[in-house]
């Protein structure tokens, strides 16, 4: 029988080394969501431009994004960018840009969606009243197209919460990357893993099903 | 030389219209909506547009409300051309010197969902025609009396029933000070008990000489209520009559099949 003696003390020794992880794990989650917040705003802006070529980068940029891995996109954003620029970047500016270019992607069609939501006939209305085309979309679309895509949004945090754990391969020293450190020298993969999980678990899950709650109560309405 | 109806349909057409389709045809595709549709409208003019459903009433109203552009033909307000099929600079600009003059009252009311009552109403009269805040509000709360919603103030649309947003509506629509006023089926969305409140606002509209358009399924209020019937069918003005004259003696036999359909 599988008999194995849990050594959870080892997790608890170094409880505070993984929490200055966790410290690390939520930090470049919060600036990555501005960052994407804003790269998604250009993007959007790129694919709803009147210019053809605007269009043509913005949605080219987003299939590609969209359409190849994020590990592969970091690894990229790690190695080749300070190649073809010729400067060293830190990793955790690496981690930074890669998720920001990657969620900014998935953000873009969050806009996107969130003013294709608002019924045609409400600009119309304003329209019909007189309302410049800047006001109608400042005071009657953007209002609502914002509470739509505040939900979505906060989906996104929750993932980049668990794709900043990606960060470990190019050694930024969030939770995970530590995780792999403890258990390289307390020989107990297990016990620290499982540990991590849980505090992934812990974070993502509440936020979830807040998300979850809200969406329903805004469908509500 | 002229009929009874003739002679007074002659008169009242002597003064300038406010408003004119002037041949206008509309083409989505290949599929063509209107055919060469001319309707003037005269000051406080009620004209009830009927017909059947796909016969072109909302797409010539849209156009009248400049939210489509003509294929061909044009829009005349007050004798300047304001909407066009290459809708050039100068027609452009007169659009937008009259655009609030033109109101509009939709079936589906488009209320703003995340303003209230108040807010709905002074928004345009802030924003465009940059009236002061304590005179937006006083004069949207005497047209909420108007409506009959005068403790409806600061509620959020969606708390408001379909004959209470239609109300609304038409009170935002008001507070423009429009010069006319076009209603596309605005009682077709509601429950039959709450159409009549909102036929109730429009018929004192017109009594008190508002000018209006009206497309509209509801055939008494078009009898009772309408200075002139136009019905169309398959894009086009069929026939048109004063007052009552199309409901008690429709010409075209498609006018009468349509009419057949209402009786009891
Ligand atoms: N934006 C559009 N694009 C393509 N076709 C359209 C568009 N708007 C209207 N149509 C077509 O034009 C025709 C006339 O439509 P319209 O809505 O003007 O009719 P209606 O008389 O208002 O009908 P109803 O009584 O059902 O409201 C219909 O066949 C419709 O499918
Ligand atoms: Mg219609």
């Amino acid at each position: 029988m599988f008999k194995y003696q849990f050594r959870w003390d080892t997790v608890w020794g170094s409880f505070d080394f993984l929490m200055a992880g966790l410290q690390m794990t939520l930090i470049v989650s919060g600036i990555t969501l501005v960052l994407a917040m804003l790269a998604g705003l250009v993007i959007a802006l790129l694919d709803m431009s009147k210019f053809p070529p605007a269009r043509w980068i913005g949605v080219t940029f987003g299939e590609i994004i969209r359409n190849t891995p994020i590990l592969v996109q970091l690894l990229w954003v790690y190695y080749v960018l300070p190649i073809v620029f010729g400067v060293r970047i830190e990793s955790l500016v690496a981690l930074v840009i890669g998720l920001s270019l990657y969620q900014g992607a998935f953000i873009s069609e969050v806009y996107r969606s969130g003013i294709q939501s608002v019924p045609r006939g409400h600009s119309e209305a304003a329209q019909v009243l007189g309302l410049t085309p800047l006001q109608n979309f400042v005071r009657i679309v953007l209002p609502q197209a914002i509470r739509m895509t505040l939900p979505p949004l906060a989906s996104n945090f929750v993932q980049l919460i668990k794709f900043s754990s990606l960060g470990a391969v190019i050694s930024v020293s969030e939770i995970t990357r530590r995780g792999m450190e403890l258990s390289a020298t307390n020989f107990r993969p297990l016990e620290t893993f499982t540990f991590i999980a849980v505090v992934y678990f812990l974070i993502c899950w509440p936020l979830a099903m807040g998300i979850r709650w809200w969406e329903r109560r805004l469908q509500a309405q | 030389m002229f009929d009874g109806i003739g002679f007074a349909y002659a008169l009242n057409m002597a003064g300038i219209p406010i408003i004119v389709a002037e041949g206008v045809s509309k083409t989505f595709g290949t599929n063509q909506v209107l055919t060469r549709v001319s309707l003037p409208v005269m000051e406080r003019d009620v004209v009830c547009v009927v017909g059947p459903s796909g016969s072109g009433k909302t797409t010539l109203l849209r156009c009248i409300a400049l939210l489509e552009t003509p294929s061909e033909g044009r829009i005349v307000m007050q004798g300047t051309a304001i909407s066009t099929p290459q809708q050039e600079k100068p027609v452009k600009a007169a659009a937008r010197a009259v655009r609030s003059d033109i109101g509009m009252v939709f079936q589906h009311f488009n209320l703003w969902p995340h303003m209230t009552v108040l807010e709905n109403l002074i928004e345009a009269p802030l924003r465009v025609k940059k009236l002061p805040k304590d005179q937006a509000v006083a004069s949207a709360e005497t047209l909420l009396a108007k409506v009959g919603l005068s403790d409806k103030r600061d509620a959020y649309p969606a708390r408001l029933s379909g004959g209470q947003q239609q109300r609304v509506a038409i009170a935002r629509a008001l507070a423009m000070a429009p010069k006319v006023l076009l209603f596309d089926e605005a009682t077709s969305a509601l429950d039959p008990e709450l159409r009549r409140e909102v036929l109730l606002v429009m018929r004192q509209l017109a009594q008190e000489g508002m000018t209006m358009l009206v497309v509209t399924h509801e055939m008494n209020f078009a009898r009772h209520v309408g200075t002139r019937t136009v019905f169309m069918d398959r894009g086009e003005i069929v026939e048109e009559a004063l007052g009552s004259a199309f409901f008690d003696s429709p010409k075209t036999e498609r006018a009468q099949r349509f009419l057949q359909q209402f009786e009891d």
